[in-house]
């Protein structure tokens, strides 16, 4: 990845197909993918060439790391066979347990809250998944800072950095127990769920078809990458199924609660690993 | 004896655990089976009629054919109006 993911400037194709690209939206065309951020301010990747940025006049330089580490990230990942999941993990034991749920369910702040019990961030916001080998399914290093918002750095009394871009309120913060940088395995995948009771349980059987499913954050990139038709993707939907762990974590949205539940999952994660 | 047969170009199938999760081809629908009904699924192999389902079904669970054939008629018949079924 570290390869494919290597940036230059210059100029780009405005389209891997007739018509204009509009803002924030993205094309994937064989082994290229296209992506266009704000105003003149696009992302080409060709597959063994790297990446290369173009600058318009227009362009909004404080969102470009964001858009390299996101959708370009993800769509060069999945054209190279590796499936992003939207989730925050953190290692334990040469394990890794990932957290995934909708944006703002608190996946970042959960992973600062365990990183004050000595668990180590493996990474915030997008889970790299090799799925060459049948099995164990391995998880591949973050590749971004943690971010959080003022209300996580507050609970979780993690050190603020910068802010991470005008349009985003949001804090780059340092992992209080540091990050963890080998491929390891992936022993659970966690969905977070609001409730009123704290309780962590598995998943199993055809839910846990449903739960990848409905995963949509990068599925469509890795399916366009991949050609799936619609047997292919169920296939590849089932087979993640079957390999993959998979819990929930039911917590009430109550800041006076978050340790409570951070232990909870602290020692969830003891107990398995 | 008419045979009931899956029409395995209509649809698609994974084992997940213990359970079958089935999906149409031609919409993208899918469902999930568990239980007596995974039990049911697995015993239409194309070797047998409704009948001898009912037997091998009633002998797998130790029950009384007259119990359990409203239950595999229910099953077969919703199975055939998704149109994953054949009797030949």
């Amino acid at each position: 990845m570290e390869r494919e993911t290597r940036v230059s400037f210059g100029r780009v194709p405005h389209s891997l197909f007739s018509g204009d690209l509009r803002e924030g939206s993205w094309q994937l065309h064989g082994d290229q993918f296209l992506l266009r951020g704000e105003g003149h301010h696009y992302f080409h990747y060709r597959q063994g060439r790297g990446v290369t940025v173009e600058r318009g006049s227009d362009a909004d330089l404080s969102e470009e790391s964001l858009w390299l580490n996101g959708s370009v990230y993800a769509a060069i990942a999945s054209l190279n066979g590796l499936l992003p999941v939207h989730a925050s993990a953190v290692a334990h034991n040469g394990q890794v347990f990932a957290f995934t749920g909708p944006a703002g369910s608190g996946k970042s702040t959960l992973i600062a809250g365990l990183g004050n019990r000595g668990l180590a961030m493996f990474c915030d916001d997008t889970l790299i998944l090799n799925l060459a080998d049948d099995r164990p399914i391995v998880c591949l290093p973050g590749h971004k800072r943690l971010k959080l918002t003022p209300e996580g750095i507050e609970v979780t009394g993690t050190a603020r950095e910068e802010r991470v871009s005008r349009s985003l309120d949001k804090f780059y913060a340092r992992p209080p127990a540091g990050e963890v940088g080998a491929v390891l395995p992936l022993a659970r995948l966690i969905f977070l769920e609001d409730g009123g009771d704290l309780q962590i349980s598995p998943i199993s059987g055809a839910e846990r078809f449903v739960m990848v499913r409905d995963e949509h954050y990068t599925a469509h990139l890795f399916a366009a990458a991949r050609n799936f038709d619609r047997a292919s993707q169920f296939a590849h939907l089932s087979c993640l199924a079957r390999q993959i762990e998979m819990a929930r974590f039911v917590r009430p949205r109550d800041t006076a609660r978050f340790d409570e539940g951070v232990a909870t999952v602290a020692d969830y994660i003891k107990a398995v690993a | 004896m008419t045979v009931i047969t899956k029409l395995t170009d209509r649809f698609t199938e994974a084992d997940i655990d213990q359970e079958i999760v089935i999906m149409r081809l031609d919409n993208g629908e899918f469902f999930s089976l568990s239980g007596t009904a995974t039990k049911l699924w697995r015993l239409i192999d194309g070797t047998r009629d409704e009948e001898a389902i009912v037997v091998a079904a009633a002998s797998e669970y130790s029950a009384d054919e007259s119990e359990i054939a409203a239950d595999v008629h229910e099953f077969v018949g919703c199975l055939r109006a998704m149109g994953l079924l054949a009797v030949r």
